[in-house]
């Protein structure tokens, strides 16, 4: 322990956020999520001249190892997600998927259908990175018995197999799969920044919790979201944030992440790597107002996105648990 | 001293030496700046005086929100000048009867000035400051008892307050004066309204800076403690301003 | 920096503070839209459905799906029905220097106030939105819509003040606002439960406020008057008796 503080304070203090393309996570965590991705030289590294020569000399070797070792450490990632997800958010990531499909509120009312005389078949959702089905199977949930709605369904995609089968093995007991004559779930192993398998136009709502911040070109995916989506389409998203908007409660909670996570990781799965993967992947990530921009270049309207003196979005997003997480969103505007 | 003084300001030797004493230093970003550099040293952009067509492009928020402070704190600053004056008139008149034109002639410039934030605060709609009643009263407290002190504590007021409020305008009217020049840069016309605004607040500037000089003509050096009872009141004005930018 | 960041209000409670709302106003060029065009595609067709179906989700999604867009497209609204009174306010106050002209100029300020919430007030009436007013009040009134509500109160209460031509910059600017935004309050509620033919009793209802406050406004006043004056004349007593003040 004593070791470990000194090494998550310096982290802290000397690394500017961009600065976390770091050996870490290349040679542990050229997983599931990187492992495709990886083939394409990633030019969002945002680091000075000498380090990234370093970073990707090493980069290099590690890849070779890389391709052998990620299947066996994500497949067993994979069958502990969820206490992965528990132990990183203390168990509030279930609050947090909660509220963000009920916010998102999939599915459509038979009375607002009954008003307009062709009868819809139901929503296609999209929910990306979704792997072990968890949201997939509340939005399910949602739009059956919150809205009674029997035909709406979900194509999950994830880019690793072995989340697919977490999700298949999830949703083979539920209702939704089970019977062959009414399944509203299917699956599609497929990059999120390439869905040349799904049609243009053709969705109402592409959800990706917690994945987005793992994709390489996260630009490219929000233009694909936006190709894929129905005009009036609503994309949304769940994820991390950099930091906290308060730098006091933001000091306690890094101290926290980066002191406490790999240990936890070390403790609980014997695998601190892939977790010091995830809290310098938070870490990466764009803050709440650069992200809600990334999201209008796409081509999306923010909801409530407004601007402020300096040009800047200054609101568009919700903050959950003191901004631990946000939810964006972004809706596909119909041309006339 | 001749109280018919012309309506542009004779820029005195003490003004000047004011001026000078930071010249070159640009006015960055949108927060209101005091500037002491020399009016001469301003730029002189050519649409200042075009007459304008619709080649326009609405000013942006920070630029809004620059003119909103701005225009507040320029109307609390001549509340509290014409209270000053006001304040101090009884005592220095009495004491001082030739003073009387002079005084009369510095409240009469202030008053017009107060008059004119005035109606460009309710024509642009800009809220006047929550402090009103609270300047107001620190206003006349400071006149009053500057005046009670005498001659030289009055007009070491003066120089104090204009000095601060002289350096406060002649910022903003660096700054407009950068954003007509970015117009220009940008092939844009500059708007009547903001023409008018760099005008006016150019000339009200040179009119403080004109009572600045009959203050020192007035022996405001010789006030005693003439360093503590300006710098206090410097303080002071900054403080104020600072305020009324924000309530 | 950090202590400013530290300092600086909760997101939810700066509405509440000083507005930057009323910035510089510009006669040269018009203020941008407050609503992007699907917005107000949206929002507006919605409205139309609030006589039937009131401030619900319910007359967003079927706004949304006139306007074009899908069920799901209500997203675009974070705060669903509320955002659907958002947009009537919104929209009828920025409306309300068209449904009315004063040219006479005679008038006095007092009585362009009072047309300028009769005129205001109508618009609800116009609009069909009086009988589900209440569930509108209902929304403003929630918690985490309070701010929100003040401003556009605030919002209104400025505007007509500024549409009546009133050019007062002191501190009554504040008091006018204040009062006249509660007046408003008052009588928008006793409106909704106004069962007179052409809503006369609401008119007498505000007219009966718009006296009161004109009464305490004077009182007050004339009070401010009395003790300045009291003050001078002591001043005078004094610098008459050889004071040197």
């Amino acid at each position: 322990m004593a070791s470990l503080l000194p090494r998550a304070t310096k982290r802290l203090r000397l690394s500017p956020p961009s600065g976390f393309v770091c050996h870490d996570c290349r040679r542990a965590f050229g997983s599931s999520v990187c492992q495709s991705q990886q083939q394409q030289p990633a030019p969002s590294q945002h680091v000075s001249q000498s380090e990234k020569t370093t970073h990707f000399g090493f980069e290099t070797v590690a890849e070779e190892l890389k391709a052998s070792r990620v299947r066996t450490v994500f497949s067993s990632v994979a069958a502990n997600y969820d206490t992965m997800n528990d132990l990183m958010s203390l168990g509030i990531h279930r609050l947090w998927k909660d509220h963000f499909v009920r916010s998102l509120n999939p599915g459509i009312r038979p009375a607002s259908t009954a008003s307009s005389p062709q009868a819809t078949p139901g929503q296609t959702i999209l929910d990306i990175a979704g792997g072990t089905g968890d949201i997939a199977l509340r939005l399910l949930d949602h739009a059956t018995t919150i809205n009674h709605d029997p035909r709406t369904n979900v194509i999950i995609s994830d880019i690793n197999p072995e989340m697919l089968a977490e999700g298949r093995k999830r949703f083979a007991t539920s209702p939704y799969y089970s019977t062959s004559t009414n399944r509203r779930v299917s699956f599609l192993e497929a990059n999120a920044e390439d869905l040349s398998a799904i049609v243009s136009n053709s969705i109402d709502l592409y959800t990706v919790a917690f994945g987005i911040r793992n994709f390489t070109h996260k630009q490219v995916a929000l233009q694909e979201a936006f190709r894929v989506l129905k005009p009036g389409g609503v994309f949304a998203c769940l994820e991390f944030t950099p930091r906290l908007s308060n730098p006091l409660m933001n000091g306690i909670y890094k101290r926290w992440s980066f002191g406490a996570i790999p240990l936890i990781g070390q403790v609980v799965a014997a695998d601190r790597e892939s977790y010091q993967y995830l809290v310098e992947s938070i870490e990466r990530f764009p803050s709440q107002s650069e992200f809600a921009g990334m999201i209008e270049e796409a081509g999306f309207m923010v909801p409530g996105g407004e601007r402020g003196v300096e040009g800047e979005l200054e609101s568009g997003w919700e903050d959950l648990s003191l901004g631990i997480a946000a939810i964006h969103k972004g809706v596909k505007p119909v041309s006339r | 001293m001749s109280p018919s003084l012309p309506a542009r300001a004779r820029l005195g030797p003490f003004a000047s030496q004011l001026r000078a004493r930071c010249s070159n230093n640009a006015v960055p970003g949108r927060t209101i700046i005091s500037s002491s550099a020399s009016p001469a040293t301003e730029p002189a952009p050519d649409s200042l005086d075009k007459p304008q067509g619709s080649r326009r492009k609405p000013l942006s928020a920070a630029q809004k929100q620059f003119l909103d402070r701005a225009l507040r704190v320029n109307q609390a600053g001549e509340l509290a000048a014409t209270l000053i004056y006001t304040a101090q008139a009884p005592p220095i008149n009495k004491a001082h009867p030739h003073l009387r034109p002079l005084m009369k002639h510095m409240y009469d410039q202030e008053a017009g000035h107060f008059k004119y934030f005035n109606e460009i605060l309710a024509k642009h709609r800009i809220r006047p400051t929550a402090m009103y009643p609270m300047w107001s009263a620190a206003a006349t407290v400071l006149g009053w008892s500057t005046g009670v002190l005498g001659r030289e504590a009055a007009m070491a007021c003066t120089e104090a307050v204009e000095t601060e409020i002289g350096e406060h305008y002649n910022g903003q009217v660096r700054e407009l004066l950068g954003w007509v020049e970015g117009m220009e840069a940008r092939g844009e016309e500059v708007g009547e309204e903001l023409q008018g605004l760099v005008k006016q607040i150019r000339r009200i500037r040179d009119e403080e800076l004109e009572h600045l000089d009959h203050a020192v003509e007035n022996d405001a050096k010789q006030a005693n403690p003439y360093e503590l009872l300006t710098g206090v009141i410097r303080v002071g004005c900054r403080g104020a301003i600072w305020v009324s930018e924000k309530v | 920096m950090a202590l400013r960041t530290i300092l600086r209000a909760p997101a939810a409670v700066r509405p509440l503070l000083i507005q930057p709302r009323a910035l510089y106003h510009s006669y040269e060029h018009n203020e941008p839209p407050p609503y992007r065009d699907a917005e107000s595609a949206i929002l507006s067709s919605a409205l139309a459905h609030v006589p039937l179906h009131g401030f619900t989700e319910e007359a967003l999604s079927l706004g949304a799906k006139e306007a074009g867009y899908l069920d799901i497209s209500s997203n675009l609204f974070p705060k669903g029905a509320f955002d659907l009174v958002t947009y009537h306010l919104v929209t009828q106050r920025l409306g309300l220097k068209d449904r009315i002209q004063f040219h006479d100029e005679k008038i006095g300020v007092g009585r362009k106030v009072r047309s300028l919430v009769l005129e205001r007030l109508r618009a609800n009436v116009d609009a069909g939105v009086v009988g589900r007013w209440q569930e509108a009040l209902a929304l403003m009134s929630l918690g985490e819509n309070i701010p929100r509500s003040l401003k556009e109160l605030s919002g209104l209460s400025d505007e007509i003040w500024f549409l009546a031509g009133d050019m007062s910059v002191d501190t009554s600017w504040y008091t006018k606002r204040a009062t006249l935004a509660g007046i408003y309050a008052a009588t928008e509620i006793y409106q909704t439960t106004d069962q007179s033919t052409e809503f006369r009793d609401t008119e007498q209802f505000l007219d009966r406020r718009l006296e009161e406050s004109r009464v305490a406004g004077s009182a007050v006043g004339n009070t401010l008057e009395w003790i300045g004056f009291q003050g001078g004349a002591m001043v005078n007593l004094m610098r008459s008796k050889g004071a040197r003040i």
